[in-house]
């Protein structure tokens, strides 16, 4: 199996939770966007700090959304990883 | 009898000096600078959104070669209104009393430093994975500025030149191999090629602002084919990000 670029992670975690109707709670994410906890709480800050995603506490429980920036890089992506491979950056 | 500036002045504005300054040989030198100019800040400010949603090290020094590509070409249009004004052959045969001579020194080395850095950004736009280390980009900061301050102390373009060369030679090595490891060499499609060009006019535009009447035959073919690079490398950015 071919090791995921960070770009690649970053889509995963963004499309899962589109997937789960921009409403899921961390724990399936981190199942789902098969990391290991340590890496996945990384990813999750840097989510977080980029305003890709934000949490939101609804009736005492975490969800996280996404942001309309992380939507943003959502519609971008392609052309972002079409642009690396172009110019082999 | 009148000051050697007063005369300059004087007779520039009677003619000769003058029909220069608006004639075809500056207006084209102002021309290309401008196109060049205007093809690099747009791949800089074109690129700017992917740059900002993935914060790509490949995508950043890319950015950064064709900044210093716009800040050189500024810095070469000045240098070349200097040698179309007071009509000399190059930087070096100016005299103090015209105009002061850290004036042209200054935008010299400021020019070599924004050119040479142009390379290397792109350079390690491509190379950036292999060479990981914030501490390399400093390091050709400093060669950059080395070979700036060379330019000038030396006051030999021969010499300066040649260090282009050699420079020249190592970045086309680093270059091939890195060809030769790419994942992709699909024919019109490997960005190499436009990289060795833009390398390849980049040197001739050096000789052609320390040696001036040098490359005067080919000095068109230059300006055209080197716009033409910038032109194509705009449309494959263009192209590639949707806008």
């Amino acid at each position: 199996m071919v090791k995921r670029g960070k770009l690649e992670i970053i889509r995963d975690i963004l499309l899962t939770t589109q997937k789960n109707h921009n409403h899921i709670k961390p724990t399936p994410l981190l199942r789902q966007s098969n990391l290991s906890s340590s890496r996945f709480k990384e990813y999750f800050s840097e989510l977080i700090e980029k305003e890709f995603i934000r949490e939101h506490i609804s009736r005492g429980e975490r969800f996280i959304l996404i942001t309309e920036k992380g939507f943003k890089f959502l519609e971008k992506y392609q052309a972002i990883v079409n642009f690396i491979d172009e110019f082999e950056l | 009898m009148l000051p050697i500036t007063g005369r300059i002045v004087f007779e520039g504005f009677r003619g000769g000096r003058f029909t220069n300054l608006f004639g075809l040989g500056l207006g084209a030198e102002l021309l290309y600078s401008f196109l060049i100019i205007i093809c690099s800040l747009m791949i800089y400010s074109g690129t700017k959104e992917i740059y900002e949603l993935s914060q790509h090290k490949g995508i950043k020094y890319f950015r950064m070669a064709f900044l210093f590509f716009a800040l050189a070409y500024f810095f070469r249009s000045f240098i070349k209104f200097i040698l179309v004004y007071f009509n000399v052959k190059g930087l070096f045969e100016i005299s103090p009393m015209i105009l002061n001579p850290i004036i042209s020194q200054i935008t010299l080395v400021v020019f070599m430093y924004f050119s040479a850095m142009a390379i290397f950004y792109l350079l390690y736009s491509v190379m950036w994975k292999r060479w990981d280390s914030g501490i390399k980009i400093y390091l050709f900061h400093l060669i950059a500025l080395v070979i700036a301050v060379y330019s000038v102390f030396s006051r030999n373009p021969f010499s300066y030149i040649g260090l282009n060369i050699l420079l020249f030679v190592f970045i086309l090595m680093i270059t091939m191999i890195s060809y030769k490891n790419s994942r992709k060499k699909t024919k019109g499609h490997n960005p190499y090629a436009i990289y060795v060009l833009l390398l390849f006019f980049w040197l001739l535009n050096i000789i052609d602002i320390l040696i001036p009447k040098f490359l005067q035959v080919f000095q068109l073919f230059i300006y055209l084919a080197s716009s033409g690079i910038f032109l194509l490398m705009l449309y494959k950015v263009l192209k590639k990000i949707g806008n």
